[in-house]
């Protein structure tokens, strides 16, 4: 009788504590602890340049801010698909590059590809362009990966360099537009929507930022909501587990390649942009950036964990360590230095809080 | 046996994981000599005390004490040390590294400029294996062992390691009755040494074989020790599921409908020979082999995870050709494998491992329904009672035998028309064995499905299949109806 009698309060203890740890409140503190680690290292991290210098906090910084990180956000959000499946893709700055210029030089000259005349195009036609290459290139990484079965890691970095050669014979090594071209019917400047894209606002935020929100928010949705998105995350989890249960592997590491590359041509459209031009060998510093910012966002690098909040929160704190070193008037070397140091600082601080609170 | 001083002491050990109170101020001892078997449900708790004892957990509250001396250790080198070696229920071999590397990991054999003497690695692990009578290649890698191999290399890389206080949780519920047999040698051997072992197991049947001591525990906290003369069956089940069990093998017998499944002349080399067989609609057809027999190829070969060499299979008179599970699976056929670890994504919670083969089967861009999924999880929660009943609790965080349950409600879930099932009550409880057995059962006889159950447990087989094939080496040697075969009869077809 007592026995019973205490299996029943126990009993109700226990789902009394399950009821308590289900609650929303309890789990939304509980996911902000687990989850929001990046973020309390930003907000940290603003805090403490709004102290340090005057300039930090106001309007127009911020949203200088927002302009320069939109293109690594966009870059970032792709990454985080390769990332998710345990793979890594360290030609996204090469394939924006290769997408950039290849748009830019059909943008200011006629060219002839095998014997079709066309150009100069307008700015759709152009973005289309861009976002083929991207296609393009995301198909030849995911085919070298799954058909060729070759690592990730190897797989990228031979069209790292690939791309960016191909770039080069595109542009003949020389900024786009150029005024030593040529070529027949050239114009020496980009459609006017392309600089509008890269530096305009609307409603007081960068048209850039607004692109990377885009983004993000698609690629939120595509992750949580898709078949696709779940078996990224299958994939990146247990590879095994994924096949026995008919994800279809290959399709879905062909997949994730192609969003990043998608996502980095897109990327390297809005940044040629910004700098008013293209050439073959800009967004260099953007592979290992985009990289640190999905691992600075807390997904997990052997797969399976994570999500484009985090990274969009890694493109942010990049962002600003960069902003806030220039404000504090510290030199590019040291730059550097702070900067690798911070980074590899908030994934150690991010591991140890995993480990403590059992994330 | 337990006589003199206990080699161990565990006095008010407390554990709490987010949401589950997993041990509740447990006591429990240990004499040299002895071996303490710890039984309990699904969850109760029971690795979760062995892997404080190891080292791999630490306790909220509670002490340990060695031979009287109250030890403190966080992790497993330490323990090590102390003469505390575990045989974890899921295994922790590095899969890229030879048996060898695997068997002599922590304590590598070195010459005196420190380098590694790998003939005297390889001679080691074999001299552990020889003792185990186990024919391993030393220089496979471990990814390339079966199951069972895995399970034996396991066992060599503790003994190795000669501890004083020897867990085993889990160890026989991969192996096959020859291994068993002889894995009970050695720990009676390790016994008379004075060796203390603490063994943790859901085969009711080998707590008279081996034990000295019974303890049950239930829901994070122990029921009652008792000496093994006293513990009968259907005390400990009681003690354990906290109340009598109706019938362990649920079976309805009726009248098959016809064949879902009919395979003609398969051969996988070099594993599988001609093989022809069908299963009913609403049939359990039991299909019994020693290890290695090729049944767990068998239905890798149905499902497209290998190969077939020639040979057709039919589903419902139809040809079909499947090479990929995502056929299979779209035929509706299920698979509940023999390897759990291959099964489940470790970090996703209960609906997302129960609906992936339903999302394998969507367009790329197809919209999941997040919201049916958490109530499919709910629903198979309830039904197979998984513990602790948390839809989004991550599957790694679940007890050995709640995993097994959401793996057998992932078939459920796409409405498998044919399921096989490898072993399917590895590693699960009495109470949850009978209700896996009531399932397939209600599967079969109420809702048509035709199910191939591969096992090597000979009284379920028995009981449970309308019809049994008995394979040896790639080939069937024998079929029995049901109520024709005995144990002695499987065996002697089967060897
Ligand atoms: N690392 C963990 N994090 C959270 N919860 C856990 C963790 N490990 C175990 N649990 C929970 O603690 C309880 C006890 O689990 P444990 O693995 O000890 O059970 P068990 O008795 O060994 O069961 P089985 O017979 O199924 O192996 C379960 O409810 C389980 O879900
Ligand atoms: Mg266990």
């Amino acid at each position: 009788m007592s026995e019973k009698n205490l299996t029943e309060t126990r009993e109700t203890r226990n789902e009394l504590v399950a009821t308590l740890a289900s609650s929303r409140i309890v789990r939304l503190l509980r996911h902000l602890l687990i989850h929001g680690g990046p973020v309390i290292a930003l907000l940290l991290l603003g805090l403490y340049l709004q102290s340090a210098t005057p300039y930090f906090w106001t309007e127009s910084n911020l949203v200088n801010v927002a302009r320069r990180t939109s293109v690594l956000v966009i870059f970032a959000v792709g990454q985080t698909f390769v990332i998710l499946t345990g793979g890594i893709d360290l030609s996204v700055g090469a394939t924006a590059a290769l997408a950039a210029s290849v748009s830019a030089v059909t943008m200011t000259q006629q060219v002839n590809v095998f014997g079709i005349k066309f150009g100069p195009v307008g700015f759709v036609e152009g973005l289309v362009i861009a976002l083929l290459v991207g296609t393009g290139a995301g198909l030849v990484n995911g085919l070298l990966i799954t058909r060729g079965r070759i690592p990730d890691f190897i797989a990228t970095l031979g069209t790292l360099e690939a791309f960016r050669g191909v770039a080069l014979l595109t542009t003949n090594g020389l900024p786009v537009p150029s005024y030593y071209t040529d070529a027949p019917k050239a114009r020496n400047y980009l459609p006017s929507e392309v600089i509008a894209l890269g530096s305009n606002d609307w409603l007081g935020i960068p048209i850039a930022a607004w692109i990377g929100l885009a983004v993000a928010l698609a690629s939120w949705i595509i992750l949580k909501y898709t078949a696709f998105g779940r078996s990224t995350f299958a994939v990146g989890g247990n590879r095994e587990a994924a096949r026995v249960s008919g994800i279809k592997i290959e399709r879905t590491k062909i997949g994730v390649y192609v969003v990043s590359a998608i996502t980095a041509a897109l990327a390297g459209f809005v940044l040629m942009g910004r700098l008013n031009s293209a050439n073959a060998l800009m967004a260099s510093q953007e592979n290992l950036n985009s990289i640190a910012s999905v691992v600075i966002g807390g997904t997990n690098l052997f797969g399976g964990e994570g999500g484009v909040f985090g990274s969009i929160i890694g493109a942010l704190t990049i962002g600003v360590i960069g902003n806030g070193l220039n404000l504090l008037n510290v030199t590019d070397f040291y730059q550097r230095i702070i900067q690798g140091s911070i980074i590899v600082g908030v994934v150690i601080f991010d591991q140890w809080r995993r480990r403590r609170f059992g994330a | 046996m337990a006589t003199g001083s206990p080699l161990l002491q565990m006095e008010r050990i407390d554990k709490t994981f987010p949401g589950v109170h997993a041990l509740d101020h447990v006591d429990f001892d240990l004499y040299p000599g002895e071996v303490h078997i710890l039984l309990g449900e699904n969850g109760a708790g029971k690795s979760t005390l062995m892997k404080i004892l190891s080292g791999s957990l630490e306790a909220d509250s509670g002490r340990i004490l060695i031979e009287g001396a109250e030890v403190r250790h966080n992790n497993p080198d330490r323990a090590a040390k102390l003469g505390v070696g575990m045989v974890y229920q899921e295994f922790s071999l590095v899969p890229t590294l030879t048996v060898a590397e695997n068997i002599c990991l922590g304590d590598m054999p070195r010459n005196r400029a420190g380098l590694i003497r790998w003939g005297e690695v390889y001679r080691r692990a074999q001299d552990i294996l020889a003792t185990l009578g186990v024919d391993i290649n030393v220089r496979a890698q471990t990814s390339s062992l079966s199951v069972a191999e895995q399970q034996l290399t396991e066992i060599a890389r503790i003994l190795a390691q000669e501890p004083r206080i020897l867990l085993l949780d889990e160890p026989t519920s991969a192996l096959s009755d020859t291994e068993v047999d002889r894995l009970f040698d050695i720990i009676r051997r390790l016994q008379e040494r004075g060796v203390g072992i603490i063994y943790i197991s859901h085969r009711l049947d080998e707590v008279p074989r081996i034990g000295t001591r019974v303890t049950v525990m239930r829901d994070g906290r122990v029921v009652g020790t008792l000496p093994v003369a006293e513990a009968d069956k259907n005390t400990l089940i009681s003690m354990m599921v906290g109340r009598r069990l109706a019938e362990q093998y649920p079976k309805t017998v009726s009248q098959p409908g016809p064949p879902v499944l009919r395979v003609e002349n398969l051969t996988a080399e070099p594993v599988l020979h001609d093989l022809s067989f069908e299963v009913r609609a609403g049939e359990i057809l039991g299909i019994f082999g020693l290890m290695g027999a090729g049944q767990t190829h068998l239905a890798h070969v149905l499902f497209g995870l290998e190969p077939m060499t020639s040979g057709q299979v039919y589903i419902d008179d139809e040809p079909v050709t499947i090479r990929h599970p995502t056929g299979a699976i779209r035929r509706r056929m299920g698979l509940l494998l023999r390897d759990r670890q291959a099964s489940l994504v470790p970090v996703q919670g209960l609906g997302p491992n129960i609906t992936l083969p339903k999302v394998s089967q969507r367009a790329l861009l197809g919209l999941l329904n997040l919201r049916s999924e958490t109530q499919i999880a709910s629903q198979y929660i309830a039904d197979l009672s998984i513990r602790p009943p948390q839809v989004r609790r991550p599957v790694k965080f679940l007890s050995g035998g709640n995993q097994q349950k959401v793996c057998l409600a992932r078939w459920l879930a796409t409405g498998a028309r044919i399921l096989i099932v490898d072993e399917p009550t590895r590693g699960i409880d009495v109470g949850a064995k009978a209700e896996v057995f009531g399932l397939l059962d209600r599967l079969a006889s109420s809702q048509n499905v035709g199910i191939i159950l591969i096992s090597s447990e000979m009284p379920e087989i028995l009981a449970m299949a309308d019809r049994i094939l008995v394979m040896r080496q790639g080939r069937f040697t024998a079929e029995y109806a049901y109520g024709e075969a005995t144990q002695e009869l499987l065996l002697k077809s089967a060897s």
